[in-house]
């Protein structure tokens, strides 16, 4: 039963017959995302809710926290009431003390130009006196250890230390309801274990949002449940757990085992004695980050691993392979031919972690064709032909506007577009956040249907093992193979 | 690109209250268009640079001269032609060149484009902007304003990050096809997308942002309080006595009679 | 339930003030007087976009804020002057009443009255508070040019983002 009967405990979170759809900017009407969620939390109980991305995930804690539909237009029916306040007839800032939603994407959450008064800044709202958000303030950072990092800007911040900013500041906040939005993903493993401990120990009630790293959730959690087609489902953890994994595709073939790969021609990508410096953003490092290279190898058709935490310099060395940027010494050569830097950038394409920044056209079909138009060898009735094959094998939608298409579709785009321009090297920077293994992993295939040699850049070491077939690690700045 | 206008250094300025700073470079700015003496306002002028070179050092003077250099050399060649009558100091043949007149109005405008250059730079040089916020709060600026401000601050690095990027992948797009033989028109024209890309990435930002500020108790109706403050700042009666004398005892000393 | 869109309007306005600064600091000519930039391009974006007030804030303070950092500020009250105004009024000429489409005789107007204030308005505040008469009218070419181009510019990206993004509309205020 996922919820109770009335009276018994008190519950801190009741959501009934929730259901959700998002509006359309189009003619066409979109697919609900929730549909008759019910959910209800008691006071002081831990629960983990897995669903894999995309699926309502991150509009069920918006809607939680008051900010949907009011941000994020759509229709809302049923009804959620939050320590006993009805969402309906509640503004967000009303519940700054009853939920605090730490969100999958830190980057959106930042107001504030240091991360001491990003910390301060709702207890500010708070009207608290002087010397008590002073004493909050540095408890929470000194908690998280970021006393060093006060008065950084986000800028400066890795992922983990922006996610620790945020726990930070739910700490100082002390709200009743805590939402966790993958706040697991990107901290170091003593992080992990120091909130495994706060979320034990402490009073307050837990939902817990996630779809990755599950291994460290031993025991930590009072019940078990499963956001799948739209509505939540309790469980026992095992039972949970393997539904879960099914609906995330783990058990489908590995794409990229066995492929068959049409190889024209076999390109080999050799660099040699790279040096590099970098001045690092962050105003903490005296001295500049040194990168050397001393050997690195990619040819067609193969499957390489960058991994190494952040900052290690993996962006460093991807800019530097796709001509960005000059190194200060060394060099590169494709099939013994030496190359500057904008014969890299027509030899290998660089996939940003961020799908936004390499889409520029309103719709996908005037993206899909712009490099294509400007081909002077292909006629228009080659390049609809292209595109439309393109499009159908993404699965994507030509007359749809990118910036309203869901992140895994944006993604997908991103990559057909690099698809069509056909470049003998891929670098993927960070595909498999906020992606299921399984669609990050068709995308890999697809790009490397025509024989391109990938690289791929993660943090991830279990999605790096079902990629790889050869690993590299930036170590104390010296980029070797592993 | 950078923005940040403080300039780290040690001296009297940087421990003076952001209040009585504001005032101080307020009234030398109406000071310098009051009338005075030429030899007042330069007077005025290189007491300015003096205490500049004192507190912020001489290479950061010298810098914020060497940015107007351009615009006074301008100024020295265009200014004499504004006053055609009066004696005559530069004559080619009869053709007069410059007046004394004419420079001397060159001189007090320049003068008095240096003073305020050095007025205004010599606040946030050695001001951090927080402190600014604060002391213009304390003049009853509404706090949604310094909020504005404040935001903008945290969003333009990201957005120009942002612009960046747009325009590396598209250079990667490109894959160098493109030479520089290109028109201006073609280059605006080629600008566009990424222009767009630009804004859509900024603008997608701002529900988010609204979000956020929400969340965060924005809107409450509590009184909100500062976790900053300018009590660091010892003697802030002082310093208000001291911006406001000079300014003053200048224009009484050096008044065009 | 009444809405409380201050956050929203509080939000809007700081990234599109923002949005000015880079924009009038990523292209930069420079000239006798500061520098050629984009920001005439930003700010009619942004007055074709969004409503008056936003327009008016983002330009004043954006091309003043994007003055400080450039080590003009005695530039800064100016430009918050002329600028602020020119989003305003190009903003309150292109107002409609709905999704209606703007009619060309107004773009052309309001792009008329853009190019005037930038350019009438630096060389009486420049003339009157900096430089005097004659530097300032030197000036007026570059002022028109760059307004010009800014609202030509501002017109196809405001399509363009219109285009690219729909959602905008439910963010002008």
């Amino acid at each position: 039963m996922n919820c109770p009967a009335k009276g018994g405990k008190e519950l801190c979170l009741e959501v009934r017959a929730l259901s959700f759809t998002y509006h359309s900017w189009k003619e066409a009407k979109n697919t609900p995302v929730l549909t008759g969620v019910d959910l209800c939390l008691e006071q002081g109980s831990r629960t983990l809710l897995l669903a894999p991305f995309d699926r309502g995930k991150s509009t069920l804690a918006r809607i939680i926290s008051g900010l949907c539909p009011k941000y994020l237009p759509g229709v809302l029916e049923g009804s959620v009431h939050v320590c006993g306040k009805d969402l309906a007839h509640t503004e967000p800032w009303q519940l700054l003390l009853d939920c605090g939603y730490v969100s999958q994407n830190p980057q959106e959450q930042f107001v504030a130009l240091s991360v001491e008064d990003e910390v301060a800044f709702p207890l500010e709202s708070l009207g608290l006196g002087r010397e008590e958000i002073a004493r909050r303030v540095d408890t929470a950072l000194t908690n998280w250890g970021l006393q060093d990092l006060r008065s950084s800007s986000q800028q400066e911040l890795s992922g983990g230390e922006r996610k620790r900013v945020l726990l930070a500041l739910q700490q100082a906040v002390n709200p009743r309801l805590w939402v966790l939005d993958e706040s697991f993903d990107d901290l170091d493993r003593s992080w992990r274990e120091y909130l495994t401990t706060l979320i034990r120990e402490g009073e307050g009630t837990t939902l817990v949002l996630a779809s990755r790293y599950l291994e460290q959730f031993e025991d930590l959690f009072d019940r078990y449940a499963l956001l799948e087609g739209g509505k939540v489902r309790f469980g026992a953890k095992a039972e949970i757990l393997h539904l879960f994994s099914v609906l995330c595709g783990d058990g489908l073939a590995n794409p990229l085992k066995g492929q068959k790969l049409s190889k024209n021609v076999e390109h080999t990508l050799v660099c040699s004695d790279l040096v590099t410096v970098r001045t690092r953003v962050s105003t903490l490092e005296a001295r500049p980050f040194r990168l050397s290279v001393p050997h690195f190898t990619i040819t067609s058709g193969d499957l390489i691993t960058l991994v190494g935490p952040n900052g290690s310099g993996k962006s460093t060395f991807s800019r530097l392979l796709c001509g960005l940027d000059e190194p200060r010494g060394g060099s590169f050569t494709l099939d013994g031919k030496k190359m500057g830097a904008r014969d890299l950038n027509r030899s290998v394409g660089y996939l940003f972690q961020n799908p936004d920044l390499q889409i520029f056209l309103p719709t996908v079909r005037e993206e899909l064709s712009w490099s294509l138009k400007r081909r002077k060898d292909l006629s228009p009735d080659q390049v609809t032909a292209m595109v439309g094959e393109c499009a159908a094998l993404f699965g994507l939608d030509l007359e749809e506007t990118p910036s309203t298409m869901s992140y895994p579709l944006r993604k997908a785009l991103q990559a057909a577009v690099y698809y069509l321009l056909d470049r003998p090297f891929y670098i993927l920077d960070e595909l498999d956040n906020a992606l299921t293994y399984s669609v990050a992993l068709s995308i890999i295939a697809l790009l490397r249907r025509n024989g391109a040699g990938i690289l791929l850049i993660t943090h991830d070491r279990t999605f790096a093992s079902l990629v790889g077939e050869s690993t590299y690690a930036i170590e104390a700045g010296v980029l070797e193979s592993i | 690109m950078t923005t940040n206008t403080f300039v780290a250094g040690s001296g009297f300025l940087y421990r003076m209250d952001p209040r009585a700073k504001i005032m101080a470079m307020l009234l030398i700015c109406v000071l310098l268009f009051l009338a005075i003496t030429l030899e007042g306002l330069y007077a005025t002028v290189v007491l300015l640079i003096l205490v500049g070179s004192v507190n912020t050092g001489l290479r950061h003077t010298g810098r914020t001269f060497k940015s107007i250099l351009p615009m006074l050399l301008f100024m020295a060649l265009f200014m004499p032609f504004n006053v055609r009558s009066g004696q005559s100091l530069v004559s080619i043949g009869s053709f007069t060149l410059i007046t004394r007149e004419g420079a001397l109005q060159a001189a007090r405008l320049g003068g008095r484009f240096i003073g305020i250059t050095y007025a205004c730079t010599l606040l946030f040089a050695t001001t951090p902007m927080t402190d600014v916020m604060l002391a213009l709060r304390w003049y009853r600026l509404p706090y949604k304003a310094s909020l504005v401000v404040t935001l903008s601050f945290t969003y333009i690095p990201f957005i120009a990050d942002s612009f960046t990027q747009i325009s590396e992948s598209h250079r990667l797009r490109e894959g160098g096809e493109l030479e520089k033989r290109r028109s201006v028109f073609k280059r605006l024209r080629d600008l566009l997308p990424t222009l767009t890309s630009a804004l859509v990435v900024a603008l997608r930002s701002i529900p988010y942002l609204a979000m956020s500020l929400e969340q965060r108790g924005f809107g409450r109706s509590e009184k909100r309080t500062s976790y900053h403050s300018l009590d660091s700042y010892r003697h802030g009666f002082t310093d208000f006595v001291i911006s406001l004398t000079i300014p003053i005892v200048f224009w009484l000393t050096f008044r065009a009679r | 339930m009444e809405k409380n869109r201050n956050a929203l309007k509080v939000a809007v306005v700081a990234v599109l003030t923002a949005v000015v600064v880079v924009f009038t600091m990523i292209v930069r000519i420079p000239t006798a007087k500061g520098y050629l930039n984009l920001c005439d391009v930003a700010i009619c974006f942004i007055a074709f976009t969004f409503g008056p007030w936003s327009a008016f804030i983002a330009a004043g303070l954006g091309t003043a804020l994007a003055d400080l950092f450039s080590g003009y500020a005695q530039w800064a009250p100016i430009s918050f002057v002329v600028h602020g105004v020119e989003g305003l009024l190009v903003a309150l000429i292109v107002r409609q009443k709905g999704s209606v489409t703007i009619p060309f005789v107004t773009k052309v107007v309001a792009g008329f009255v853009c190019m005037a204030t930038v350019s009438l308005g630096y060389f009486a505040l420049s003339a009157i508070f900096i430089s005097g008469v004659s530097v300032a009218a030197a000036e007026i070419p570059w002022n028109l040019l760059q307004s010009g181009v800014g609202v030509v510019l501002g017109l196809a990206l405001a399509a363009a983002v219109k285009r690219a993004y729909p959602p905008v509309s439910s963010l002008a205020w």
